[in-house]
């Protein structure tokens, strides 16, 4: 693939990259640099990509790759905003698209309940039913198996239900 | 069957609310570009050192072109060969034979060997005097790191005149000043107020100092070297 029709290519993935790295990181600024980040180890790397494969599986490989190396670690200590309510509790961005006041509220619990989720849950859960790739790419992705994928997907879908009690 | 059924339908309506009522996040417009300038980045810029280059290479080659031109005009250092560092040095001990030398022609036959043995210079002959000059003081010297022996002879009129043999096989002397003198053709010079003879004896220099200055002592400069010069034979010792 030519160097300037992979990079064309790559820059269509620009928005779906953001919007995992968004619910990746829970901040906005942090995923405008995932998505930078990612970029740029794209491009680095650019010689390792099979043409024929999938650019956009390969991309989210690595911007979920570099959210592991350098994000993960903060995710792990316990996120308490100013208010003092915890991060994964409180709504991810106040400019939302604005809608009327019950599917704003919706996508707040919505947003709510998936912030709850372990990133090993809420990965594969939004980039196969968000993103709509395929249980292959979401394997190789989170590399594991296509089975584990399945699983995590199921448990996923479960733990949201118990959250959304509303949408049963 | 109808709890699975159920499980299923709910995960449907699960990815379903997932798809249509999360929000998505688009890249923001400033992303966009910062992306865009990575993947597609402009013609490298020059860095700021690179404008300054051009003037400045031009500065210098003019100051270069500048000094080229000026430089044949600028006053230089002479350049000081060691024969000329030599006779400084023998003219500056000249004067302090004019100033406090002594005059010990009664111990001249017992210094001589002494001075021999310490200065490293042998002498097969030496002039001893004649009725107009004649041998006052021989000691063993150090001039700019050579050691040799030092003849002090005072004429009639009470002039002084210093000899200095010193090893001297690697001094070369100037062209520039040589003047004959009966067979011989050493140089002659006036330096600070005194006259200078120098030559090369074997591999010796020999430098002859006085205060005979003007035309008419010249002359009798030249005819006291003569007389030391053909009668008097160094050589190197050691």
């Amino acid at each position: 693939m030519a160097d300037d029709e992979f990079r064309q290519q790559a820059l269509q993935h620009l928005d779906a990259l953001h919007n995992l790295a968004v619910y990746l990181t829970r901040n906005g600024s942090e995923a405008e640099d995932l998505v930078q980040e990612t970029y740029v180890r794209a491009m680095r790397f650019s010689h390792r990509f099979q043409p024929g494969t999938h650019l956009r599986a390969w991309l989210f490989q690595i911007l979920r790759n570099t959210f592991l190396t350098f994000y993960r670690l903060r995710e792990r200590e316990a996120a308490i905003s100013e208010d003092g309510v915890p991060e994964s509790e409180a709504p991810m961005f106040h400019d939302a698209p604005s809608q009327d006041s019950e599917s704003a509220g919706a996508h707040m619990d919505l947003e709510r309940a998936l912030a709850k989720l372990t990133e090993e849950f809420r990965t594969p859960l939004l980039l196969a039913e968000v993103e709509g790739l395929a249980l292959e790419d979401v394997a190789r992705i989170m590399d594991c198996p296509v089975g584990t994928v399945k699983s995590r997907i199921f448990r996923a879908k479960e733990r949201l239900r118990g959250y959304l009690t509303d949408y049963k | 069957m109808a709890n699975e059924r159920d499980e299923r339908e709910d995960d449907g309506r699960i990815g379903r609310l997932l798809r249509e009522r999360l929000p998505r996040h688009p890249a923001p417009a400033a992303l966009r570009a910062a992306v865009v300038e990575s993947l597609f980045p402009g013609p490298a810029r020059q860095p700021w050192w690179m404008l300054w280059m051009p003037p400045a290479f031009s500065a210098v080659a003019t100051a270069l072109v500048m000094l080229l031109w000026i430089a044949p005009s600028l006053p230089s250092a002479p350049i000081i060969d060691s024969a000329q560092l030599v006779a400084r040095a023998v003219l500056a001990e000249h004067a302090r034979n004019v100033f406090w030398g002594e005059s010990r022609a009664d111990v001249v036959p017992a210094a001589l060997p002494r001075a021999i043995e310490e200065s490293g210079v042998g002498l097969n002959w030496v002039f001893t005097g004649d009725d107009d000059i004649r041998l006052v003081d021989a000691k063993p010297t150090y001039l700019e790191g050579r050691r040799g022996i030092e003849l002090s002879y005072l004429d009639v009129a009470g002039h002084t005149v210093t000899y200095v043999i010193v090893p001297g096989g690697n001094v070369a002397l100037p062209e520039r000043g040589r003047v004959q003198i009966d067979r011989w053709r050493p140089v002659v010079r006036k330096e600070n107020g005194f006259s200078l003879i120098m030559w090369r004896q074997q591999a010796l220099l020999c430098v002859m100092a006085s205060d005979l200055v003007s035309d008419e002592d010249l002359g009798r400069f030249k005819e006291y070297f003569v007389k030391v010069r053909s009668s008097t034979e160094p050589y190197v010792v050691y």
